[in-house]
């Protein structure tokens, strides 16, 4: 990589942890996984406040922070080798854990000094379910993380097994870094299973070795990302013949989510007219309660401009949803989860196309704090979707009202909150008008 | 009192002093023998580190607990004012950072909270420059933290990875320091150096008192008092603290969060420096004392009201206000001492036995010496305690407490949440202090609460230091006593992190080997 693109990798506050932050929030986010951290003693401490809590102020449960096993390792293993500390770690973790699935994850300080982990954990491969992945800080980010993880686990874990009809896998969530992951994952479930889908969100379900070792029954997998598990479904494809269909992000109200339906309906051969008829009777339900936020919004705060800077599919399904459900006006979007060149093009259409307004927003691809706060100034913008980092500038710098949608999320309690499916919309709405709301 | 004068002060040798001269700090192991892992009577404890007995035992079974970098430093340095920090460091290094806006915007500006603007830059160090090295990027993060900011002071942050490439973190800021208008100070917090994470407060301070504290000139500030803090204060004891200097006629100089980028360099023209918190405080202290004549005190901290009498009367016999100590001392007995009497009474009352309640604290170093006797104070029984880490900095300290409050057990150990679970269920106190990030120790019938709050707290409830501070504290103990809905709760509904045979134990320090013969020689 010459120079000046390493330079460009400087960056204010990027909205992200490490790979290795990313690997070890997803194996949390597995009920039954245990991680391993084969690195420094404070990468895993180090996630309290740069995972956990800015995912929404979530403590990280019994197996994360300081319960989370850690090799530590300090001078003496970077001239000796960190091997040995790793076999007794490994050995001692079984023995004491609770939980049902093991991943080593190791980070900076082995990957430079080039201990043989694999080697250590082929050692243990008869004693329990068990994968090594190797995300060290210095690869990427917490996306890469995620896929990294679910990558190590389809090379080292999963088996071939027959296709269960209409199964399939919910890839591109990734746990934490992605805010609403526990309500959105459960709303999809939920959603798909109205359509007679059996939709595997792997994370956040009791028994995470079989909903890992499902993922190969799936007929279909079904990304909600336009760049996120993408790596990880074409691994699936290529490997077990899994095929896959790609979503522009979480699908977001009504809309949004019949498309995504549709789709994989479609893929899934499922009869049309009984979708439709499910779909029907869910948007008019929707629809239905929609009605109630009529009058705050078409006398209340109708027509309002809005901005997003937020990672792309939580912009992308905000920016069409407000746009095109409410009669809102993109003002402004600001993609801040650093996607790959590659996706731009993609992420682009999601922003621009298929939008009901004669106004098409700015888009900007931007992962520094400071460079986003400059862009944010000086524009017409009233609700502003973002993080919680623009929370407390949003109303003297921006004259704009925050909403934080976005890693990270320092600023409000995440648990089942969720925009996602058919009913979203009215979350967002929610949450939306209770920022301003008065007697109308 | 003559313990805690200045003149007799020190396990470590003052003469041999601090080396500014050096590229940063020996790490705690070296400087203080320092250690963390250890199981056993405090008694045992002291004699074996003064015999120089103590060793750090590998654990065969260990937790992520924090390294000199993560160990909340990021999250402590980033809040400098006028300051930009940079962490040369891949992306996840500095995450723990990214509540920067938000910190301390909660305290309200009617509490004197000033408007401020804190900023971080991270080199991101990739796989390239992991390879072929990133000096060019740290200048570049550098000037560009200048363009953006024009800050009077930038922090270079170190990590395992920069350390072990060999980033000459010197040689880049040497290149550059003539461009920039800021002062450029390193932090070699590298993760991988120490096992203490005190280890990197000390390599903070290093850096500190190298590059950033005033050295020119002998104007002394006779009202000022450097008051560094843990972590683990917050937004009422910094006012309490405020309150009682004030009523002294002097003025604290907070440092290091929320401190402007002159507060430090004003470090140097104080009349003492006086600790919240000795364990943290010691490398700073020493080297005001050191360089610039700057007198300090490691013993009382300010938390229960005779250590707060005693961290008054240290002041002011530095400050020439021994005339008034007395009298501010008693007049604020004549507030609080009731109040402390009463809340005493119904402790001690409260398990109808005549027995003390019997208290289990998760605690730093500085927190073990000054909580013990503030436990002792409110009724309460502490017989053990769980402690980061233990450095010969505060053996003598600790030899007193035994000799003076009797002999405790104590576990040192930095964040092994395995342990602190299996202690608490072993020893099963009354009521323990801990936090579900600590792990599983909280899940219990009987009373748990929090140890304190952090910085951004605005609460009157969540004050600890200072007259006011033991009676919010002593209230909010009973209040913990008398409302375990929660943990009860998490106890009965949630699943542990360990297996039933684990708890089974004698030890708590069951991985760590050749703990049998440490065993024999502790009974």
């Amino acid at each position: 990589m010459p120079i000046e693109a390493r330079l460009s990798d400087i960056k204010e506050a990027p909205r992200t942890s490490c790979a290795l932050g990313g690997a070890l929030g997803s194996m949390l986010g597995l009920y039954g996984g245990v991680p391993i951290l084969h690195s420094g003693a404070g990468c895993g401490l180090g996630q309290q406040f740069g995972l956990t809590y800015a995912a929404g102020q979530n403590s990280a449960g019994g197996q994360g922070t300081t319960n989370t096993p850690c090799s530590s390792l300090v001078e003496e293993h970077v001239i000796f080798g960190g091997e040995d500390k790793l076999r007794k770690l490994i050995r001692s973790s079984i023995k004491l854990m609770e939980g049902e699935f093991f991943a080593v994850i190791s980070g900076c300080i082995p990957s430079i000094i080039g201990d043989d982990v694999d080697a250590v954990v082929k050692e243990f491969r008869q004693q329990a379910p068990l994968v090594h992945v190797k995300a060290p800080g210095f690869i990427g980010n917490s996306y890469e993380g995620y896929e990294l993880l679910l990558e190590a686990v389809a090379d080292q874990l999963l088996e071939p097994q027959p296709v269960r009809k209409n199964q399939i896998n919910i890839l591109g969530v990734v746990p934490f870094q992605h805010l609403f992951w526990k309500g959105d994952l459960a709303i999809l479930k939920r959603t798909f299973a109205a359509f007679g889908i059996e939709a595997n969100i792997i994370f956040t379900e009791f028994g995470a070795l079989d909903r890992l070792r499902e993922i190969t029954a799936a007929e279909l997998n079904v990304v909600v990302s336009p760049w996120v598990g993408h790596r990880v479904a074409a691994k699936l494809e290529a490997k077990f013949g899994t095929p896959f269909l790609t979503a522009p992000g979480v699908p977001i109200g009504g809309e949004q989510t019949s498309r995504l339906v549709r789709r994989v309906a479609e893929r899934l051969g499922l009869n049309q007219e009984k979708v439709e008829r499910v779909i029907a009777r869910e948007e008019r339900h929707a629809y239905r309660s929609a009605e109630y936020y009529g009058d705050a919004i078409m006398l209340g705060a109708p027509h309002a401009l809005f901005a997003v800077a937020a990672d792309s599919g939580t912009a992308v399904g905000l920016t069409q949803f407000l746009t095109n459900e409410v009669g809102y006006v993109p003002d402004l979007a600001i993609v801040t989860d650093d996607a790959p060149e590659s996706a731009h093009e993609g992420i682009r259409r999601g922003l621009t196309e298929g939008l009901i307004s004669a106004v098409k927003p700015e888009l900007v691809f931007e992962a520094d704090a400071h460079k986003i706060r400059q862009k944010l100034k000086g524009r017409a913008f009233l609700f502003l979707f973002a993080s919680s980092l623009e929370k407390h500038i949003a109303g003297p710098e921006f004259n704009a009202i925050p909403i934080t949608v976005s890693f990270p999320s320092f600023d409000r309690l995440i648990i089942d909150r969720s925009y996602a499916g058919f009913r979203g919309g009215l979350t967002v709405m929610e949450e939306m008008v209770s920022t301003c709301t008065g007697p109308l | 009192m003559s313990r805690h004068n200045t003149e007799t002060v020190s396990n470590v040798d003052r003469d041999e002093g601090l080396n500014l001269a050096a590229t940063t700090c020996p790490n705690r192991e070296d400087r203080a023998s320092g250690i963390n892992v250890f199981y056993g009577k405090a008694s045992q404890l002291v004699e074996d580190a003064k015999a120089g007995r103590l060793r750090n035992h590998e654990r065969e079974f260990q937790q992520s607990s924090g390294c000199p970098l993560n160990f909340y430093l990021a999250v402590r340095v980033t809040t400098i004012r006028e300051a930009v920090t940079i962490f040369h460091a891949p992306i996840g290094c500095s995450s723990s950072a990214l509540g920067y806006r938000e910190l301390y915007r909660g305290i309200p500006n009617s509490l004197g909270r000033p408007d401020f603007d804190v900023r971080w830059l991270t080199t991101n160090l990739n796989a390239d420059d992991v390879v072929f090295g990133a000096g060019e990027k740290l200048r570049h993060a550098i000037l560009e933290a200048q363009e953006r900011y024009s800050p009077k002071a930038i922090f270079i942050l170190a990590s395992c990875t920069s350390g072990i490439i060999g980033e000459d973190l010197e040689g880049v800021i040497a290149s550059v320091q003539d461009t920039v208008g800021a002062k450029l100070i390193p932090v070699h917090c590298e993760g991988v150096r120490s096992r203490l994470m005190q280890t990197g407060y000390d390599a903070f301070w290093h850096g500190v008192l190298k590059h950033l504290v005033r050295k020119t000139g002998k104007k002394k500030q006779p009202d000022l008092v450097n008051v560094a803090s843990m972590l683990s204060y917050c937004w009422q004891d910094r006012l309490e603290v405020t309150r009682l200097l004030g009523k002294l006629g002097l003025r604290p100089n907070f440092v290091p969060e929320f401190a402007t980028v002159g507060d430090f360099e004003q470090l140097s023209e104080a009349a003492v420096t006086a600790p919240l918190c000795p364990t943290y405080t010691d490398y700073l202290s020493r080297g005001l004392w050191q360089e610039h004549g700057v007198p300090f005190f490691m013993y009382p901290s300010p938390m229960g009201i005779e250590n707060t009498d005693n961290w008054l009367r240290e002041i002011a016999r530095h400050t020439g206000k021994l005339d008034v100590v007395e009298k501010v001392i008693a007049e604020e007995h004549e507030v609080w001492v009731p109040r402390l009497h009463a809340i005493r009474e119904q402790l001690e009352g409260f398990k109808g036995d005549g027995t003390k309640m019997s208290i289990l604290g998760s605690l730093g170093q500085g927190r073990l010496l000054a909580q013990m006797p503030f436990f002792h104070e409110l009724g309460l029984n502490p017989a053990a305690a769980i402690t980061q880490d233990f450095d010969n900095l505060i053996l003598d300290e600790v030899d007193n407490l035994v000799k003076e409050r009797g002999d405790f057990e104590i576990l040192v150990n930095t964040f092994q949440a395995a342990e602190q679970s299996h202690l608490t269920r072993k020893l099963d106190p009354d009521l323990t202090l801990t936090c579900p990030f600590q792990g599983p120790a909280f899940k219990r019938m009987k009373a748990a609460t929090r140890i304190h709050s952090l910085r951004g707290d605005p609460m009157e409830i969540s004050a600890q230091s200072g007259y006011a501070g033991a009676i919010a504290f002593g209230e909010f103990i009973l209040r913990a006593l008398r409302s375990p809905g929660f943990h009860q709760t998490f106890y009965k509904k949630t699943a542990d992190s360990y297996k039933p045979w684990f708890y089974e134990q004698p030890d708590p320090l069951y991985f760590v080997p050749g703990k049998e013969a440490q065993e024999a020689d502790a009974h």
